[in-house]
């Protein structure tokens, strides 16, 4: 204690400045190169001119725009109501440990659930044939890869909805916002607000802000997504996501090219959309002046559409011949499960890489949230997040020459780190707003009672974020599960993950076997969200707490 | 230590395979250089980088691994992927980054057509080996002469025949009785089924193929097609085929505004209901699919009277493969006629040979025969030659310059 006070001014900035920039380096170094080498890629004017003589980019552009902003902001809508509904009737605890299962569900999945019901074939039409429609063949009707792109709308809003929802009530769970969201609604209702006035102009406005990254990075997937857009999206032409995946995947120079120029363009219109996000976070909702009951039903509604989504996969995942208009198939086939069983081996390489680079991440950004000042934080936020806003592909192929240039490529650790580069914008988001949201005046208590700061971090800071951190390990493990490119390519293919099976296999189009490797994909995450939750369970004097609290 | 002892195992395994001669090769004299092939191949490991989207195709593979690891001491490893393209992209990658001769992640990749274009043109691929191999003499050059031309680009031996691929058609006999057996024919079909047809959107590959097949019939000279494009040629010859799709569209699917992604998906709408027929490159596909319980009994596949589009997939070796004597191992094992048999089973895969079975030995050419199938094709057809590759992207354009948008 004495040398440290008595130690010089300098030296003790030094310390303070050293720490971060390491770790700064240490993230900024792989990043950075893989982005470097993304961007290199994209200095390429002939490309971009074959971009714009194309003739859909136009219009395929118009529907990335659309798609990716209607669903966004369907999203954000829908999230302030039902957080408003659960603040307002306290049911945010209640709702909370069932999001996680919505959260692990595959995208994919959720689009081979959705043209499973909706499709002219679909279940939907299916209870009501013959009998109601008179329909002995599927109908003509565009319900899904509709030209308008309201199934992949559909889709993206049905997906997004519980990771925003999740993000905005762990936040709202945390004791301090609590307490003080609750004391400041009870200050506006005895004022004369309604329930829903108060929620609007209370805790709303404080909350809102707190979503931009998270709401960016849906936005982001909006724009970039592919496997969706293929599946239940428009088709002629497609998402400008889904023609730039195309290029990208053409062993044509050229148009690998161009593919290039495109995930720019939707970088470049990213860019601007988050400007124009965060200038509409400003501006704020239009808010109802009473609470509607519509709010549950949309609430209900999701969870149950989940319900159906996964049962619609469950009984397509042994389907055999099954034609239009019977309920059930007529002939049934365990072959899909009996493939996944070979698979199962891989679960371990999956457990493996995504255990370490979810520990590896969080090690880190509790580092990093714990050294660096405020405004480093704030400065190099952006480009930690970067992963998130930035399309996948190109990524990936910065990271290979970079796996390449370490000789990592086909590595166990070079692989890890991968990984890694991936998952640590969504721990770091998971994990921050919960970390700076403690009181530093414990600290200041604790220090003044002598005890240093380890003692601080372990015995009473750290216990305290158990949750967060338990859950923003959830978050990256998910992620790594869902690598696909990055395992590919600086795996070598040497690597096989649940993942790879999945999508490889995907390659085939069964119906069959790509609904059972979507329940083996959301296996794993929902393994982890369990352990987090029982990781990250309230102490034991903490529940004494709450029940005080109750009582 | 632990490598060390597994590599003796499996020198060990191997000397005792190497006194049980397989019969094919006891029959064909080896020449010096393959055995020098054959020992330098043991011990190593093959990384086959191969498309992995059937799970009938995979357990070939590993089928596959079994006899290698037994016979020969070589390891198969089957990499899986979901595109070719990524594993040119990741080759091309480590070229540019310097890697060197035997510094690369691919061994052996399953690949046609275009990868084998680009491949070849940037010189990705190691020396010419397909010649050499013992069990090419089989191969079916003069009758399958894409066995040697890929897409009508020379393989010069930088690739090895593997399997066959021919334009094929299916549908349910409850529902389409009579099928059409030219694209004029099944102009009629969908005039009087509005809606029922379709194709995949191209540049997809059974959607640019289902165009090329209609370019081949309406072509006013399909010499001109085997020649590089120009746009003169592109003008003349398209411009019946951009006449007759012209004229189908309104009546297919979504009214020919919408095209399903893959082939895929129109397999999955013909086996809903949706749609009346399908497009396969495997002419086993319907066998394939009844026997896995996803198509009925009654669906069955035919080829147009006067032929369809036909090619040959194969295998390729990389310039920076570490393991390139095992490679051709692999790749002489995979053209064996007893691997190529099992893989024309269709209990098994139902990929046609590229070996020419009447040349082969009475014990070998029996390992082809087996009992018929339900939804076989029961009358092949001529396979007609790909335009030249050039053919491709000015058609594939020009189709999303008319009905793509």
């Amino acid at each position: 204690m004495s040398l440290q006070v008595g130690a010089p001014a300098t030296d003790r900035q030094a310390v303070n400045f050293l720490w971060p920039a390491l770790l700064a380096l240490v993230a900024a170094l792989p990043m950075g190169w893989a982005l470097w080498a993304a961007l290199v890629q994209m200095a390429d004017v002939s490309a971009w001119q074959a971009l714009w003589a194309d003739p859909q980019t136009w219009r395929a552009w118009g529907m990335t725009l659309w798609t990716g902003l209607a669903s966004t902001w369907l999203v954000w809508w829908s999230v302030a109501r039902l957080l408003a509904h659960g603040f307002i009737r306290q049911k945010l605890a209640k709702w909370l440990p069932h999001v996680p299962a919505l959260l692990a569900t595959p995208h994919a999945a959720m689009a081979i659930g959705l043209v499973l019901w909706l499709s002219p074939s679909g279940w939907a039409l299916r209870w009501v044939s013959p009998g109601l429609t008179g329909f002995e063949a599927p109908p003509p009707w565009p319900t899904t890869q509709d030209p308008w792109g309201l199934g992949l709308i559909l889709a993206l809003w049905l997906k997004e909805l519980p990771f925003l929802l999740w993000v905005a009530a762990t936040q709202m769970q945390r004791e301090d916002l609590r307490r003080r969201w609750q004391a400041e609604y009870a200050v506006a209702q005895t004022l004369g607000h309604t329930p829903m006035q108060a929620f609007a102009q209370v805790v709303w406005p404080q909350l809102a802000p707190r979503l931009r990254w998270p709401l960016l990075a849906v936005l982001a997937y909006g724009l970039t997504v592919v496997d969706m857009a293929l599946i239940i999206g428009p088709a002629s032409p497609p998402t400008l996501a889904v023609l730039a995946w195309q290029w990208l995947g053409d062993a044509d120079l050229a148009l690998q090219a161009k593919g290039v120029a495109a995930a720019g363009l939707l970088t470049a219109s990213m860019a601007v959309l988050a400007l124009g996000a965060v200038a509409v976070l400003r501006v704020g909702l239009p808010w109802p002046g009473r609470m509607s009951w519509i709010w549950s039903a949309v609430g209900v509604a999701c969870f149950m559409a989940y319900g159906a989504v996964w049962f619609a996969l469950a009984v397509g995942s042994v389907s055999g011949v099954w034609p239009f208009p019977q309920v059930w198939p007529s002939l049934w086939t365990g072959d899909a499960w009996a493939q996944v069983m070979t698979s199962a081996r891989t679960v371990w390489t999956t457990l493996g890489l995504a255990v370490a680079s979810a520990s590896l991440c969080l090690v880190w950004s509790m580092a990093w949230l714990e050294s660096a000042s405020h405004r480093w934080q704030q400065l190099l936020r952006p480009a930690w997040l970067l992963p998130l806003v930035l399309p996948s592909v190109l990524w990936v192929l910065g990271l290979y020459s970079l796996a390449l240039q370490w000789r990592q490529e086909g590595q166990w650790l070079g692989l890890c780190l991968a990984h890694a580069v991936m998952v640590l914008p969504y721990v770091l988001l998971a994990l921050e707003p919960a970390y700076r949201a403690v009181d530093p005046r414990q600290a200041a208590v604790v220090a003044s009672l002598g005890h240093g700061r380890w003692r601080y971090l372990v015995r009473i800071k750290w216990p305290l974020l158990k949750r967060a951190i338990a859950s923003a390990w959830a978050v990256g493990f998910a992620v790594s599960v869902a690598q696909y490119l990055p395992t590919l390519y600086v795996g070598a293919g040497r690597f096989a993950t649940v993942t790879t099976e999945a999508v490889t296999l995907a390659a085939g189009g069964q119906r069959t076997l790509m609904s059972a490797y979507a329940v083996l994909q959301m296996f794993l995450p929902l393994l982890a969200f369990a352990v987090a939750a029982a990781l990250g369970r309230p102490r034991q004097f903490e529940k004494i707490g709450t029940m005080k609290d109750r009582t | 230590m632990a490598s060390l002892i597994s590599i003796t195992r499996r020198r060990a395994l191997g000397l005792f395979a190497a006194t049980a001669v397989c019969p094919v090769q006891a029959a064909t004299p080896i020449p010096a250089t393959w055995a020098d092939t054959l020992r330098t191949a043991r011990g190593q490991t093959v990384y086959f980088n191969a498309w992995a989207g059937s799970e009938r195709i995979n357990a070939y593979l590993q089928w596959a691994a079994g006899e290698l690891q037994r016979d020969f001491g070589v390891k198969l490893q089957h990499v899986k992927i979901s595109d070719a393209a990524d594993v040119v992209k990741r080759v091309r990658t480590e070229k540019q980054a310097g890697r060197k001769d035997n510094e690369g992640t691919v061994d052996l990749i399953w690949i046609n057509g275009e990868n084998f274009a680009a491949m070849k043109r940037e010189g990705l691929l190691s020396a010419p080996f397909a010649k050499t191999l013992p069990h090419f003499q089989w191969v079916d050059t003069v009758g399958k002469p894409t066995t040697l031309v890929d897409f009508s680009v020379p393989t010069e031996g930088l690739e090895s025949p593997w399997g066959m691929a021919q334009l094929t058609f299916l549908a349910d006999r409850q529902r389409l009785p009579k099928p059409p057996q030219s694209m004029a024919e099944l102009l009629a079909l969908a005039r009087t089924q509005p809606g029922r047809i379709t194709y995949p959107r191209p540049p997809e590959f059974h959607g640019t193929t289902f165009m090329k097949q209609a370019l081949l019939e309406h072509a006013p000279d399909v010499k001109a097609l085997a020649q590089p494009v120009t746009p003169e040629a592109l003008q003349l010859q398209a411009a019946p085929l951009w006449r007759f799709l012209d004229a189908l569209h309104p009546h297919l699917w979504r009214g020919g505004k919408q095209f399903p992604q893959n082939s895929a998906a129109v397999r999955q709408m013909m086996a809903d209901g949706e749609l009346l027929l399908a497009l396969t490159f495997n002419p086993n596909e319907a066998a394939n699919e009844i026997a896995a319980k996803r198509l009925p009994a009654t669906v069955y596949s035919w080829q147009f009277a006067k032929g369809t589009i036909g090619n040959t997939h194969f295998v390729a070796i990389p310039y920076n493969a570490p393991s390139k004597a095992a490679a051709q191992v692999v790749a002489n094992f995979l053209l064996s006629p007893a691997a190529q048999a099992r893989k024309a089973d269709i209990d098994v895969w139902g990929d046609p040979t590229v070996l020419d079975v009447a040349r082969l030995p009475a014990a070998e050419r029996a390992l082809f025969q087996s009992a018929p199938r339900a939804g076989q094709l029961v009358q092949s057809s001529p396979a007609l030659p790909e335009p030249h590759a050039s053919w491709v992207d000015a058609l594939e354009k020009e189709w999303v310059r008319r009905y793509g948008v």
